[in-house]
């Protein structure tokens, strides 16, 4: 039963699912294609392919991509630590403290994650306003903590044992210490799941960072790429050179940590 | 469900001194999940009963905006698009999605197999609106890659954005390449537990692949499908950048959709009462969705 046998249909399928997969590609490498010609036309000719990083100088120092992508990287990192922390540690709470009326509190936590971005965008845009916390990097980062990084984190929290815990508290490890030296480690694989999952949601965020930071030197990549023209008179190369780069850091995690990767996204997704 | 019910009665100083502890490790997603994710729900809710523009404090008018929604012809028109969207999108990103990974799972469970995986998940990890741009270009008119592939083959050039006819497909069409991967991967690791034993049997009695895939597979995969028709569902009802980015809404209101909708009425007109009320209108129907999912999944298992 072991024994390979190529049926035709087998082989067609393939080449289907082949093709498929190089459709996927297609766009991509278009876009970097087109990212290194200086031509304005979409007409491209092998000769105008030339490995010049011109289109790259072009969008980070004219167009702003360099101020956006410093405003991603800032907004990318302090989301990550942000979220890592407070998930760990109210995943901890929940799990492992007799905290009363905290599984109905838990809960409430998960009904939120049903809610659409769309109901609560208006009035935390309110909100934001009234405190003045427009065009800041906080305005970006403190609503994303969300109910899914708790969720994530409790289902790891559950594997930590309490006996060991309780022995080294006897052995007169503190409490922060206990929590840092002894849950964190454990619980690792989680973080790095969490992380890729909030980079992700927190570099490709557009309506919230487009409609809180309207100033130009507060905006990410995907406003400033949104606010790049595509119609026929348009510089190609550059807006490709800014799609590139708004693709390659996500691309280059992926590539090294790609099981991760996947898991962060779909996990997100599926919530639960 | 670790406290004992004799601990409720009366807290020991030690449990009363972890309650607190805990209470302390929850205490700052706390406040941030009250400000940002629980707050808004009942400010939105609140908006929807008033007329509010921000420069001016919000007046209470009832139930006049839900009123306003029903003859409303550009809401109308973009609850038409959107299911018109998720008709387009759903069936096709859960049908490539569900063929895709259960051909690789059965017949290339090799390193090609888990490298055309690794490529088909790629075009999830781009943001939206660096695709839209992409796809934007890809669609001109003139010099677009794909009408100058058309014009190669002898066919005219398409204006794929400009014509309302085309506008939503087109729009969906980028959502489908970038959806496919995401499921595919959600429907692979569930080929990947369906018991290889079951296949083996149908296999001895002569089975032949269709219908070991209608009679096993798909009957086993029900409740992946179930899940993912209904995150495609939800999905797709929210659509926002890809529309912003690549038609604005046109041509004419050909693409308005339920979230776009949602965004001019309120950051544009600065109507945030009205728009408030159109956001109550797509939570219930989200919650909706999610409802008959539970149901669906509880009559299975």
């Amino acid at each position: 039963m072991k024994k390979k046998t190529f049926s035709p249909w087998v082989i067609a399928g393939a080449v289907l699912v082949t093709l498929f997969a190089v459709l996927c590609l297609l766009p991509l490498i278009y876009m970097v294609a087109v990212s290194f010609t200086d031509s304005e036309t979409l007409y491209i000719k092998l000769k105008d392919l030339r490995p010049s990083l011109y289109n790259y100088w072009y969008a980070i120092v004219k167009r702003d991509f360099g101020t956006a992508l410093k405003n991603s990287i800032i907004t990318v990192v302090g989301s990550c630590l942000l979220v890592d922390a407070a998930s760990a540690m109210a995943a901890y709470g929940f799990e492992k403290k007799p905290v009363p009326g905290k599984e109905a509190l838990f809960q409430g936590y998960l009904a939120t994650m049903m809610i659409p971005g769309q109901v609560v965008l208006i009035p935390m845009f309110v909100m934001i306003n009234r405190v003045g916390l427009t065009n800041t990097y906080a305005a970006l980062i403190l609503p994303m903590v969300g109910a899914f990084g708790i969720f994530l984190m409790r289902q790891f929290m559950v594997a930590v044992p309490n006996e060991l815990l309780e022995a080294a508290e006897i052995d007169g490890c503190g409490e922060l210490r206990r929590f840092v030296t002894i849950v964190l480690p454990l619980v690792q694989p989680a973080l790095i799941t969490l992380t890729i999952f909030t980079f992700n949601a927190a570099w490709n965020n557009f309506l919230w960072p487009l409609i809180i930071n309207t100033r130009s030197e507060m905006r990410v990549l995907p406003v400033t790429m949104s606010t790049l023209a595509s119609n026929s008179t348009t510089n190609y190369g550059m807006v490709m050179a800014g799609a590139t780069l708004t693709f390659l850091f996500p691309f280059i995690l992926y590539i090294f940590l790609q099981k991760q990767f996947v898991e962060g996204i779909a996990l997100g997704g599926v919530k639960g | 469900m670790t406290t004992a019910p004799s601990v409720k009665r009366k807290m020991s100083p030690r449990v009363r001194r972890q309650a607190l502890i805990g209470a302390g490790y929850i205490a700052p997603s706390f406040i941030l999940m009250m400000i940002f994710n629980v707050t808004p729900i009942f400010l939105s809710a609140y908006f929807s009963f008033t007329k509010y523009n921000m420069a001016s404090p919000p007046v209470w008018i009832g139930l006049e905006n839900y009123a306003k929604l029903f003859n409303n012809r550009v809401l109308t028109e973009a609850l038409s698009n959107t299911v018109r969207y998720v008709l387009i999108t759903v069936p096709a990103q859960t049908v490539f999605s569900l063929l895709i990974a259960v051909f690789i799972a059965e017949h290339m469970k090799n390193r090609y197999g888990s490298f055309l995986r690794s490529v088909i998940f790629i075009p999830v990890i781009v943001s939206l609106i660096a695709s839209a741009t992409v796809w934007n270009i890809m669609y001109q008119p003139k010099g677009g890659i794909i009408n100058q592939f058309l014009n190669f083959l002898g066919f005219d050039s398409v204006n794929f954005l400009g014509k309302k006819a085309y506008a939503l497909p087109s729009v969906a069409a980028v959502a489908i390449w970038k959806g496919t991967g995401y499921y595919m991967v959600i429907y692979y690791a569930g080929v990947m537990n369906v018991p290889t034993d079951v296949q083996e049997a149908a296999i001895v009695d002569g089975a032949r692949p269709i219908q070991r895939f209608w009679y096993i597979t798909l009957p086993i995969l029900k409740p992946i499908t179930y899940m993912i028709i209904t995150l495609g569902i939800i999905g797709s009802f929210q659509v926002f950048d890809l529309v912003y980015k690549m038609t604005g809404g046109g041509p004419g209101r050909s693409t308005y959709t339920v979230a776009y909708v949602i965004y001019t009425f309120a950051f544009q007109d600065k109507n945030y009462g009205y728009a408030s009320a159109v956001a109550m209108c797509l939570l219930i129907v989200i919650l909706l969705i999610h409802l008959l999912q539970s149901l669906f999944f509880k009559e299975k298992d």
